[in-house]
């Protein structure tokens, strides 16, 4: 006997498994109608293949997968296409989704492509293929593409085939491991040689005796497959829980088992793949369980995929066929919006519970504490810390109290002497959890878009006014390189005629001309290499007026300094710039006397700083133009 | 039963009724020990603390615009009224009974809310408001075995006529803390009535171990506080009690006198005050049960189990802060 490491927590409901007689399976009548969801996996949903009108045959791909999670849906009948439009969905939201709806023509012709095959003629590939193809995804409820979790690039050691079922009432795997248990061993086998390196633990709840011997029956003989048996216990068949059953490992938070090198299957998927890749069948059918005290047929019920629960119902007699039916176990399964749904690849039961149950059920009363919840969490939460925390809309506090770790199996509402739907407070706090998430998502996006766009405009702003300066620059150099030449001869003869009266005038005047001659040039030269930098027509234009330019600084400059050479400098100016220095020379020597210590509090210390720069260019620009009075009187004098 | 809404349909049908029941059942050991020894005191202030409990909580609920049926029947009220007037002395009259009820109902539980929002235990809270507010009438204990008969009983809880000194006497607890010089062998061997008391207590003690077993066998609370607390005053009196014996009452009369195993199975176990995780919960007991020790020892009361419960429900917030579990996969 294997030693189990168990999970804390759990609770033990009535199981209610023998009402629908677990092993015995039955048929329906081919439904007139099927309804055939895109989307009954994770992931995005199958783009459609058809058109309205077309005959298809069962088994023909209907719809591709358009990801690499996405799943195949196929003809689950042979028949002519009548629709192809929004349906209502077994969804809890009662949402509607897009289906391909099917005029079955009875015949239940399979597509001629369909074909067995010998798995070991196949390669790696081809059997890769045929799951793939076959549009399988986990038909435990979770709905995950089975050939994405078989393709996964991690190594694993241990491939987990759940049997567990761990819901009161429903027999499905039960049955389908009673009936088909070769199938599921070869299926393993198939999974096992994709997986390479990979053992097989086969669990199944004490509780189904039969399954037990089926299985222990079949996987005789390969030392690979491990059949384990495990005491029952809800929710033991969660895959979180069953992994910590087993191998006394817990799935890291955020992690998923494939990081602990454990994949997990359930039995029917298994079935499945044998189906796909020795049959050549796709993913069309199922084994779902009918039950309820509400239904006088109870059984386990080979469906086509698509059939719609209303038919289902009235075949097996229910007793309300069109209202308060629970789709999945009692304990995770939902209340359908409405009953004419078709029922897909993960729809494992149908529970119709009497009129008289219905109505037994008690009002919330207060939350005592009592603290039953928080035994029974088998992710070891504390369930009335989570509730008083949601009633109060605590959002922060309650991710801190690990909501997000909730599997929503509800075994705290479930022991709760309250009568509380804890399980309800709890999607509520996610629901808002994610919604503030989201919110919080586009918020900082939408400032990042805000943003982007403020500095798009502004960098619009200043290009436009840089082209703007760039145009007006030119226009006036060209303008200057017009008019500037005569007042320059003006002010080269009036420097010549050496008039002391205009003296000063003359001086700067000169200075002034030249200091625009100098900018001008910077300007167009600018302007050009811009023009050029951007491959503009008028960079000829341009490359004249610099050169033009050019000339004129020159021309000023050196008109500028002969007269600089030849008049005496103003023994008033010198004296005026003495005492501009020494004043500057003063403001730099009372900064460094006032320098700041580290007691000074930083914006001080930086205003200082700023002062003693702006104090100490003074200076040095006094004792430049000192400097240039002295040099130009003594070159005057000499 | 079937619920739609929401998921889980199923339910295991346990009631807050149910609980409440269990808790009064198993009281009743005790209650029955405590009126063979010291009369039918006790039995008078449980009658009159459920009814006028329950008339309170009417009235309340009436004031809050409750319906009435669906939460009087809850039975919260009567538990606290049956465990309010079992700490009571027998002695105790109808006015102080009616004080200790009117602040544990109306005072310690509604005006926080109601049940499930009072941070203390309401049975405490009105203990200990009498104990400081009356502390002559609450310690009114009778002699084991000596007690006056129902007529006269009836007399003395509406009018307070009778001879009562004849009756009445310090509790062990008391007289261990008031030594006068003596050693408690001593004080002992010339108090016979002091044994027998103790005797009496004892019994009352183990009644009310019995019937918490049995509380926590249903599962109706968990081992945690009431072991971590009587592990913790055992502790201390072991601790104390070794180096002095002769002024340091030992882990048995502290474990079997007073009120310490009312306490620890139908008083810390409330788990609206308590502390809420299981390991919260031996942290809270652990707390009370030093305090206990601490109160008894040193402090100016007798006994300590209401000061106690109600100094950690103080706590309890801050316990939980730390003592939350480690959700499934965060162990890594």
């Amino acid at each position: 006997m294997k030693t189990l490491f168990d999970f804390p927590g759990g609770v033990h409901p009535p199981q209610h498994k023998q009402q629908s007689n677990p092993g015995k399976l039955m048929d329906l009548p081919l439904p007139q109608r099927l309804l055939i969801p895109l989307s009954q996996h994770i992931g995005a949903p199958a783009k459609p293949l058809v058109k309205v009108g077309d005959q298809v045959y069962k088994g023909q791909l209907i719809a591709l997968a358009t990801g690499a999670i996405s799943a195949n849906v196929h003809a689950t009948s042979s028949g002519l296409v009548s629709a192809i439009a929004s349906f209502p969905v077994a969804h809890a939201s009662g949402l509607d989704a897009m289906c391909i709806e099917l005029e079955t023509d009875g015949q239940d012709t399979w597509h001629p492509d369909i074909t067995t095959a010998n798995p070991g003629q196949l390669d790696e590939q081809e059997i890769r293929q045929r799951v793939l193809a076959a549009g399988i995804v986990g038909m435990g409820g979770a709905g995950f593409s089975s050939a994405a979790k078989l393709a996964t690039d991690t190594p694993i050691h241990t491939l987990l085939v759940n049997g567990v079922e761990c819901e009161p009432y429903i027999t499905a795997d039960d049955t389908v491991m009673q009936i088909y248990s070769h199938e599921i061993i070869l299926g393993t086998k198939l999974a096992l040689g994709l997986l390479k390196q990979s053992t097989c633990k086969l669990v199944i709840e004490d509780n189904k005796p039969q399954a037990i011997a089926a299985m222990l029956q079949a996987s005789a003989g390969h030392d690979d497959i491990e059949v384990i048996v495990i005491p029952t216990k809800y929710p033991s068949g969660g895959e979180k829980q069953l992994i910590q059953n087993v191998t006394g490992q817990q799935v890291p938070r955020g992690k998923i088992p494939a990081n602990l090198g454990i994949l997990c299957q359930n039995v029917a998927t298994m079935k499945a793949i044998y189906d796909a890749v020795y049959l050549g069948q796709p993913s069309i059918e199922r084994i779902i369980t009918v039950t309820g005290d509400g239904v006088k047929q109870a059984g386990n019920y080979r469906l086509r995929i698509g059939t719609c629960a209303d038919y289902v119902l009235q075949q097996c007699q229910a007793e309300q066929p069109n209202s308060q039916v629970i789709i999945g176990g009692p304990m995770m399964g939902f209340q359908l919006p409405n009953t004419h749904v078709p029922l897909i690849k993960t729809s494992n039961c149908l529970l119709v519970p009497s009129a008289k149950a219905l109505s037994d059920a008690s009002p919330a009363m207060a939350c005592i504490r009592c603290g039953q919840c928080e035994i029974a969490c088998p992710a070891q939460l504390l369930p009335q810390q989570l509730y008083w925390l949601a009633k109060s809309d605590a959002f922060d506090k309650i991710e801190q109290y690990n909501l997000m770790d909730c599997i929503e199996c509800g075994a705290c509402a479930y022991v709760c002497p309250s009568q509380i739907p804890l399980v309800q407070h709890y999607r509520y706090a996610k629901g808002m959890l994610r919604q503030k998430a989201t919110e919080a998502r586009q918020a900082e996006l939408s400032k990042q878009r805000f943003e982007a766009r403020e500095q798009r405009l502004l960098d619009e702003v200043t290009a436009k006014e840089e082209r703007r300066k760039t145009r007006a620059a030119a226009a006036a150099a060209a303008q200057a390189a017009k008019q500037k030449t005569p007042a320059h001869d003006t002010a080269h003869q009036a420097t010549l005629a050496n008039n002391s009266a205009t003296n000063e005038v003359s001086h700067k005047d000169l200075k002034t001309a030249a200091a625009i001659a100098r900018t001008k040039l910077k300007k167009a030269n600018k302007a050009y290499e811009d023009a050029k930098a951007a491959d503009h027509e008028d960079t000829d234009k341009l490359q004249t007026m610099v050169h033009d330019l050019q000339q004129r600084s020159e021309q000023t400059a050196q008109a500028l300094a002969e007269f600089e050479s030849q008049v005496q400098v103003d023994p008033e100016a010198e004296k005026q710039a003495q005492i501009t220095w020494a004043k500057a020379n003063a403001q730099v020597r009372k900064l460094n006397k006032s320098a700041p210590d580290s007691s000074t509090p930083d914006d001080e210390k930086a205003a200082h700083k700023e002062a003693l720069q702006v104090a100490q260019k003074n200076l040095e620009q006094a004792q430049a133009k000192l400097d240039h009075i002295k040099n130009s009187s003594k070159e005057a004098q000499s | 039963m079937m619920a739609l809404f929401s998921s889980p349909h199923l339910h295991g049908g346990n009631h807050s009724q149910r609980l409440m029941l269990l808790v009064l059942a198993a009281a009743v050991p005790g209650l029955v020990a405590q009126i063979y020894w010291f009369g039918f005191g006790t039995l008078l202030n449980v009658i009159w603390a459920i009814t006028l409990g329950l008339a309170l909580e009417a009235s309340v609920l009436l004031m809050r615009k409750r319906p009435l049926g669906f939460f009087l029947k809850d039975g919260s009220v009567i538990v606290t009224g049956l465990l309010l007037a079992l700490a009571l002395p027998p002695m105790a009259p109808w006015w102080l009974v009616s004080v200790a009820t009117l602040f544990a109902v109306v005072f310690a539980k509604h005006l926080y809310g109601g049940l499930g929002n009072n941070p203390f235990n309401p049975a405490m809270a009105g203990y200990a408001i009498c104990l400081i507010a009356f502390p002559t009438s609450m310690t009114l204990w009778t002699s084991s075995g000596e007690y006056f008969n129902l007529p006269d009983q009836w007399l003395w809880f509406w009018t307070e006529q009778g001879n009562v000194d004849a009756i009445t006497q310090a509790t062990p607890l008391d007289a261990m803390k008031h030594l006068q010089g003596n050693t408690i062998k001593e004080m002992l061997a010339a108090n016979p009535t002091i044994v027998n008391y103790a005797d009496a207590m004892f019994w009352i003690n183990l009644a009310y171990l019995a019937g918490g077993l049995g509380l926590m066998l249903l599962k109706v609370f968990t081992w945690h506080a009431p072991v971590a607390m009587l592990s913790s005053l055992s502790i201390m009196a072991f601790l104390f009690g070794t180096g002095e014996p002769d002024l340091y009452a030992g882990p048995s009369e502290h474990l079997l006198l007073g009120a310490t195993m009312l306490g620890a199975f139908f008083i810390i176990t409330d788990p609206v005050s308590s502390a809420t995780s299981r390991s919260g919960k031996l942290v809270f007991g652990v707390g009370i049960g030093v305090l206990i020790y601490i109160i008894r020892t040193w402090g100016a009361y007798p006994d300590a189990v209401a000061f106690a419960v109600l100094l950690m429900n103080l706590c309890a917030p801050l316990i939980d802060q730390y003592t939350k579990p480690k959700a499934y996969g965060q162990q890594h």
